[in-house]
Parts: C-alpha cells; sequence; structure tokens
C-alpha cells in the first residue's frame, strides 16, 4: 500500500517544489536586475512624489500648505516599520541558520529603518510647531517612535561596538533586536493609555467613509511607492557594503596569517 | 543533589561572596534617593507625586548596576564554558542567575523604601507597594540579566547595557509608575497599570528564558 503511494507522493511533492519554484523565478530575476531596476525607478517615483506633493495635490483647506509634508511623514513612518521587519526577520534568520549573512542583512536593515524613524520625527515636528504650536509633545505615537529610535540606535551602537565578524555579538545583538521587535506593541499600548495627541490615521478606514480625497489619497500612494523604494534600495545598498566589508576583513586576516606563515618560515 | 540545585547555590554562594558588587549598587541607590530628596525639595513642597518617579528610576538604575555585570566574571574566569558543558539546562543556568539578583535588588529596594519613608516622610511599607515592587522587579530583572551576557569582547559594555535596556524598559516604567502612584493615592488615569505590568513581566521573563540559549552558545 505504502509502495504504491510513496512514487505518487514524491511525484506530487516534486510537483509541488516545480510550482514554487516557478512561483519564485520572476521574484529570484527582480532582485537579479536590483542594480539596474532600483535606480530609474526611485529617481522617477521620487520626482512623481514631489510634483504630486508640491504641485497636485490641493491646498488642504484648514491646515494649509504644511499639510503637504504628510506625503512624505507618513510613508517614512511605514518604510520604517518596513524596515524593523526586516531586522526582525533577518535576526531570527541568523539564529536560526548561524550564517553571519543574515547579520549585514539586519544591520543594513537596522541603518536604515533608524533613517527613516529620524525622518519621521523631523517631519512630524516641522508639521507640529505651526499645527500644535510646539515641536514636540509627549503624545502616545511620539513617544513610541522615539523609543523605536532609541532602540535601534541602541542595536546599531553594540553592532558597531563589536566586531564585524563577531559570531557572538551578532546572536547578542540579533536577540535584542527580536526583543526589541516584539516589545512594539506593548510600548504602543502602554503609551496609548498614558496620552495621546497624534491625530487619528484617516488613510485606513472603510472605504465608505474614507476621509481622504481621491486626489490626495493617489498623491500618496505615489509617495508610498517612492519612499518604500527608496528603502528596498537603500537596504539593498547597504547590506551589499557590509557584506564586502566581512569579506574584506576575511581577506585582511587570510594575509596576515600567510605572512607570518612566511616568516616564520623564512 | 542535582544539576540545577547545584547551579542556583553557587549563584547564591556568589551573591555572598562578591557582595561588593551589589552593595555598591545599593549605596548609589541610597545617594540617589538623597540627591533627589533635596534637589525636589528646593524645587517645590509638594513631593508626593514625584516620588513614583523618583522610586522607579531608581530602581531601575540601581538594577542594571547590580545586574549588569552577572554574566561577566563567569565569562572572564571561563566560568560559563564550565556551566554550559554541565549537565543543567540553559533554563537554569538563566534562572539562578536571576533569582540571585532579585534577592540582592529586592534587599536593595526594601532599604530605599525606608529610606524614602523618612525622607519623604510618606509611609511607603505597605503590602500593595511591595506586590507591585516585586512584580516590576522581577521584569526589569529578567531583561536586564539577559541583556548582562553581553560578552566581554564588546567595548565599553557598561555603558552600553543601560543604553540598551531602558528603551526596552519604557513600558515597565510607565506602568510601574502609575501602579505605585496609585497605591500612594494619586491619580492615575484609571487604566489597568497592574495587569499591564504583570503582562510586561510575564513577557519579559518567558521571552528571556527561551533566548538565553542563543546568547549563552559558545
Amino acid at each position: 500500500m505504502s509502495a504504491r503511494t510513496q512514487p505518487a507522493d514524491a511525484a506530487s511533492r516534486g510537483t509541488a517544489a516545480r510550482l514554487v519554484l516557478a512561483a519564485l523565478r520572476p521574484v529570484v530575476a527582480v532582485y537579479g536586475a536590483r542594480w539596474t531596476l532600483l535606480p530609474p525607478l526611485t529617481g522617477a517615483a521620487m520626482l512623481a512624489m514631489l510634483v504630486g506633493a508640491v504641485i497636485v495635490a490641493p491646498r488642504e483647506a484648514i491646515e494649509g500648505e504644511v499639510q503637504r509634508i504628510f506625503y512624505i511623514h507618513v510613508p517614512s513612518a511605514i518604510a520604517a516599520y518596513l524596515c524593523f521587519s526586516v531586522v526582525f526577520a533577518a535576526s531570527v534568520a541568523l539564529l536560526w541558520t548561524r550564517n553571519l549573512r543574515f547579520d549585514a542583512v539586519a544591520r543594513a536593515a537596522a541603518g536604515v529603518g533608524v533613517l527613516f524613524t529620524a525622518l519621521t520625527l523631523a517631519t512630524g515636528a516641522i508639521w507640529g510647531k505651526p499645527i500644535w504650536g510646539v515641536w514636540w509633545a509627549w503624545d502616545a505615537r511620539l513617544t513610541t517612535t522615539l523609543v523605536l529610535l532609541l532602540i535601534y540606535s541602541g542595536y546599531l551602537l553594540a553592532r558597531s561596538l563589536s566586531d564585524r565578524g563577531d559570531v557572538q555579538a551578532a546572536r547578542y545583538a540579533a536577540v535584542f533586536a527580536i526583543i526589541g521587535f516584539i516589545d512594539i506593541p506593548i510600548i504602543n499600548l502602554s503609551v496609548h493609555w498614558w496620552r495621546t495627541l497624534h491625530p487619528d490615521p484617516i488613510v485606513t478606514r472603510l472605504p465608505g467613509d474614507m476621509a481622504l480625497p481621491t486626489s490626495m489619497l493617489v498623491v500618496l500612494m505615489l509617495g508610498m511607492a517612492a519612499i518604500m523604494l527608496l528603502a528596498l534600495w537603500l537596504m539593498a545598498l547597504r547590506s551589499e557594503v557590509e557584506q564586502i566589508g566581512v569579506r574584506g576583513d576575511d581577506l585582511r586576516g587570510e594575509i596576515d596569517r600567510r605572512e607570518a606563515q612566511r616568516s616564520g618560515a623564512g | 543533589m542535582n544539576a540545577t540545585t547545584a547551579v542556583l547555590l553557587k549563584d547564591l554562594r556568589l551573591l555572598w561572596r562578591q557582595r561588593s558588587g551589589w552593595l555598591s549598587a545599593a549605596t548609589f541607590a541610597a545617594i540617589s534617593v538623597l540627591t533627589y530628596s533635596f534637589a525636589l525639595d528646593l524645587a517645590t513642597g509638594e513631593v508626593k507625586p514625584l516620588l513614583p518617579g523618583v522610586l522607579w528610576v531608581t530602581f531601575l538604575f540601581a538594577g542594571i548596576i547590580a545586574s549588569g555585570r552577572s554574566f561577566a566574571a563567569e565569562a572572564e574566569q571561563g566560568t560559563l564554558d564550565a556551566l554550559l558543558v554541565a549537565p543543567a539546562p540553559r533554563s537554569a543556568i538563566y534562572g539562578a542567575k536571576l533569582i540571585s539578583n532579585l534577592i540582592a535588588l529586592l534587599l536593595i529596594e526594601v532599604a530605599v523604601l525606608v529610606m524614602a519613608t523618612i525622607l519623604f516622610n510618606t509611609a511607603l511599607l505597605s503590602a500593595e507597594l511591595i506586590a507591585i515592587m516585586v512584580l516590576g522587579t522581577l521584569g526589569y530583572v529578567s531583561l536586564t540579566t539577559l541583556l548582562s551576557t553581553l560578552g566581554s569582547r564588546v567595548r565599553s559594555r557598561e555603558v552600553l547595557i543601560p543604553v540598551l535596556a531602558l528603551p526596552l524598559l519604557t513600558p515597565l516604567l510607565i506602568a510601574a509608575v502609575r501602579a505605585t502612584g496609585g497605591a500612594l493615592d494619586l491619580p492615575t488615569g484609571g487604566e489597568a497599570w497592574l495587569p499591564l505590568l504583570a503582562v510586561f513581566t510575564a513577557w519579559s521573563a518567558l521571552g528571556s528564558v527561551l533566548l538565553f540559549p542563543f546568547v549563552a552558545e559558545q
């Protein structure tokens, strides 16, 4: 019985594997073409976002021109969360596989994430001054964003104070990144109970009572595409640089070893 | 005697022999409360609303000083390697360290409460406050004990551990300060701070036990 079903099983598993590979082929192709695709696409999307945000989008009735910063503020915040999810996934993969390549990816994503978190805080402060009358307030979302900035700056600091190829330091940083990522919902809840001032999200409501006019939504989507592409490009660049750095360190160690050997022999 | 008990007894013995480490944290906590007391007394006549914040900031800093070097001596003297090949489970190595840190910190904190009772003229040794203190201390010590495994190869680790720990402890600080305020009849905003503190403590203890094997590997 089992002997008869086994070939069929193996065949179906083979088919499944082939299907997965076929589905992955475009992903692999796009990944392989990242250096030809990402720069022009990001450039075009950034230009479109700027034109859309400054010229096309209508002037907001109550907040005025300063509202236009929203088209870069919201995508930056979402890009930061995207980067931190990549840090989390790469850290889990590092602990799982022990492959230091994932450490390079995590470090790259953390750096880009910190950049976008800082951008979110800066654009938020520029918007807050005319609208709230203050640059900074201890509001829930602002506090969470600031704590995120501190957590991932700490991650980068811990990683930069140790050697690039130090496996133990990489595992430690990965554990810290995992704890930090899982901490985010609790931080969010605690500061929300503490105090809230930030306007509620107006994009994620149901389509029926969408509060954002279509033209603004289109520009926001453009901004989203532009910032996400920029984040992906920066992450790809940074992780490439980190991996080249690791390889450089390895090569330098190898040269030192051989020179020591030769001088020992001579 | 099984391996888990042996590890626990070793850490309790270390707690006694290396008492200069956590006694210096205790001195720091005492100086900190004294300094707060006269600095805040200069600024305002009504110090009671500030008390929960003063207590928890003192507890957190003393906690990081007292537990930040938990695994440093083990790593430097090679005890950690021996422990890792011993037939004790990894969770026992972590748990024993956690328990000895917890004992040291609860001693420090009770001393701080006695001092603050005198300096701030507020009765602080109630069952409710002690319960909040034990719960919150377990929450932060489980995280700082995990973070103290930071290897000796990482430079400036003394500065790094508070920089890493304090942002993660934001929810604990908020919940513990508010819950303590509630115990002192201060306004708390009416949220369920004690359950939040319990959830954070459960989360940090569980997460640390599960992740400890990954950082302790040589």
